[in-house]
């Protein structure tokens, strides 16, 4: 239906950039998460998208026409904001087709397209209803609709679902990834949750101080990230700090070997990527064990007084003060923020038959 | 968890210790009660008795004879209608002048509209004396403009000074500042979402104003509405000093019918009329805004 191709777009707000030069293409039904921590200026770039700020540089093309100076009520946009966007005077079915009233539609025209877009969301007999008697859900679920409607190129969503409790907005998340699909409609969604983003996206914008810090594929995203902050940002992550000295890091439990200058490193592991074991000869302590059903999260102090988190079967038994040894499958390698290398170091056991 | 154990606490205290807050609380709303019956009430009550009875040879009778001297007087019919008609201009002439300021108030994001909001507040802190002597000077006969006029060779304004605009011009000036408040107190209830969402889905600037904005400040438009008739309709200084001598609006009329004409009797009847009309107003207005209350519910 619709391409979207941000061009070195700029913006600043008193003096300050919020965004330094961003440029993202998003293809035709693709759709993409602006992910971010807040005041990322995640806000800012969906803003620009629908119309609402002007970029001070770049320009921003829907299907290759430039739209940059397009008044937000031309644009062919359509956006879902936080909280608080819906006309409190109007009946749910007038939200709706408030729009296309505008568009000075005949009333039968505009009740079948009202009637259609409530149904999508699951909202079809609440159309008399008054926008305060909805929950904070239903809500959202009207401004969906309020903005599938008009039938825009580009769905934006600012955090549409963040005011919401956690199992409402995965209800939620789901059926918004059902009519994005069936609809075939190019979206973009503002999230300050990896989790929202990774469930969610064709591709993950990882956004940082208005730079772009990433651009992947979820998978992609949480296995090969590409600097400190988004290995940091996405899921969680053990680092642990130490030097490289002729090709090997000095780290007494994880001495991984890397083609990588002398200096300092921090190596990256995540959770699933450490084996704990019981030993006789104990590197390290486990401080604490917490059971989520599906695995077993185990907190391990280290001998330098570090704290790793390590992601065990159910079945695995640990007690606090139990010593323990551990093994990494998959580690990366930082300088700064910079991603040096990534290795899969043999186990230790292997090392120790050899 | 301190909370509900202190609630706890008071739960197990037992009757007495509630009903001497009961007591305690009773004490500290009769005071505003008893001020409110002695201040306000009973001078009601005792002027509208003033009015319906009269002291004849064989002590009170009923009478109406007031009211019947008012409504069949022309000249007390026509400050009547003059007391209206400026209201009814004061309150269009307000609203054209303070809705459009508002609303800039409220939607500008420059610096300038900080600068517009200290001098709309301004008037509010003039006396109405002078500012009516400030406005005699400008706009009265051979006044600022005049000299201003006759300087580049024009002819002299006709002065509004003691026509029904002198106080017109005098009460929009001052009810600007309070007029514009609430309207942009009302206007902070509309969300910038729920504005940009309409704008979104195509709403230009008319429509935006027309559908969705004044939809959702008809209250604080109420409100507007009655302070300033209530207030202008019961105003003193600016007729007094501003208005013309004949027909005069209500507030000159019922002083000078009190000291001029030394007929106390008639001044508490026009002081009655007076104030049946606002409380007509008043309870429109109450309907109103509980009906608006009863819709939200
Ligand atoms: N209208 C504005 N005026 C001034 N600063 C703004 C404005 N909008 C956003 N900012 C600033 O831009 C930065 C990014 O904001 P935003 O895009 O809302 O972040 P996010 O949505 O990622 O939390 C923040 O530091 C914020 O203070
Ligand atoms: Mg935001």
């Amino acid at each position: 239906m619709a391409q979207l191709s941000l061009k070195n777009i700029g913006k600043s707000f008193d003096g300050t950039d919020v965004i330094r030069d961003v440029s993202l293409d998003v293809a035709d039904g693709e759709l993409v998460c602006l992910l971010g921590p807040s005041g990322s200026g995640k806000s800012t770039i969906l803003r620009m998208v629908g119309g609402f700020e002007t970029p001070d540089r770049g320009s921003i093309l829907i299907d290759g026409q430039d739209v940059t100076l397009i008044l937000p009520e031309k644009r062919p946009t359509g956006m879902v904001f936080q909280s608080h966007a819906l006309w409190s005077h109007m009946s749910v079915a007038d939200n709706v087709a408030f729009g296309l009233k505008l568009r000075r539609m005949p009333r039968r025209e505009i009740q079948a397209k009202v009637a259609d877009a409530l149904g999508l969301v699951g909202l079809k007999d609440y159309g008399t209803r008054r926008v305060w008697q909805l929950s904070g859900g239903q809500q959202q679920r009207v401004a969906i609709a309020r903005a599938l409607v008009l039938e825009p190129k580009i769905l934006l969503l600012d955090e549409p679902f963040a005011s919401l409790d956690q199992h409402l907005r995965e209800h939620l998340r789901e059926e918004l990834r059902d009519i994005q699909r069936r609809l075939g409609i190019t979206t973009l969604f503002v999230t300050h949750g990896q989790d929202e983003a990774l469930a969610l996206a064709d591709r993950i914008v990882v956004l940082q101080q208005g730079d772009l810090e990433q651009v992947a594929s979820p998978d992609r995203m949480y296995r090969a990230p590409e600097t400190r902050f988004v290995a940091g940002f996405i899921g969680s992550m053990n680092f642990l700090a130490c030097d490289m000295r002729h090709g090997r890091a000095d780290h007494p439990l994880f001495p991984v070997e890397a083609p990588v200058a002398d200096g300092p490193v921090e190596l990256a592991i995540r959770p699933e990527a450490l084996t704990v074991a019981p030993a006789r000869a104990p590197q390290a302590k486990v401080h604490r064990t917490t059971d989520y059903g599906s695995h077993l999260l185990v907190d391990i102090d280290l001998a330098d007084g570090t704290r790793v988190k390590a992601m065990c079967p159910p079945s695995a038994r640990f007690a606090a003060g139990d010593g323990v040894t551990l093994t990494a499958d998959r580690v990366t390698l930082f300088r700064g923020q910079k991603k040096l290398a990534e290795v899969s170091p043999r186990p230790a056991r292997e090392l120790s038959h050899a | 968890m301190t909370h509900t154990s202190s609630s706890g606490t008071v739960r197990k205290g037992g009757t007495a210790k509630r009903n001497g807050r009961g007591l305690t609380g009773l004490l500290l709303v009769s005071a505003p009660v008893a001020l409110l019956g002695w201040l306000i009430i009973y001078p009601i009550f005792n002027a509208v008795a003033r009015t319906l009875f009269t002291a004849g040879d064989e002590g009170l009778h009923f009478s109406l004879d007031t009211y019947q001297r008012f409504f069949t007087d022309g000249y007390a019919l026509n400050n009547l209608w003059l007391t209206l008609w400026v209201t009814a201009v004061c309150a269009a002439c307000l609203m054209a002048i303070c809705l459009p300021l508002a609303l800039y108030l409220r939607f500008a994001k420059s610096r300038v509209a900080a600068v517009v909001q200290g001098l709309a507040l301004f008037p509010m802190f003039v006396p109405s004396v002078i500012l009516a002597y400030a406005l005699i000077r400008t706009i009265g006969p051979n006044g600022g403009v005049d000299l201003v006029l006759n300087a580049v060779g024009l002819p002299k304004i006709n002065s509004p000074y003691l026509t029904p605009w002198g106080p017109v011009i005098g009460l929009v000036w001052d009810n600007i500042p309070l007029t514009t408040l609430m309207l942009v107190a009302g206007l902070g209830g509309v969300s910038d979402n729920a504005v940009e969402a309409a704008r979104d889905a195509g709403a230009r600037r008319f429509a935006l104003l027309r559908y969705i904005i004044l939809p959702q400040i008809g209250n604080a438009m109420l409100v507007v509405l009655s302070f300033t008739v209530l207030g202008i309709f019961s105003a003193f200084t600016l007729p007094y000093v501003l208005g013309p001598a004949s027909p005069e609006m209500m507030g000159p009329f019922m002083q000078r019918t009190f000291s001029q004409l030394s007929d106390s009797r008639m001044a508490v009847t026009q002081a009655v009329i007076t104030f049946a009309i606002c409380a007509c107003f008043g309870a429109f207005y109450v309907r109103s805004i509980a009906k608006n209350r009863e819709a939200r519910r």
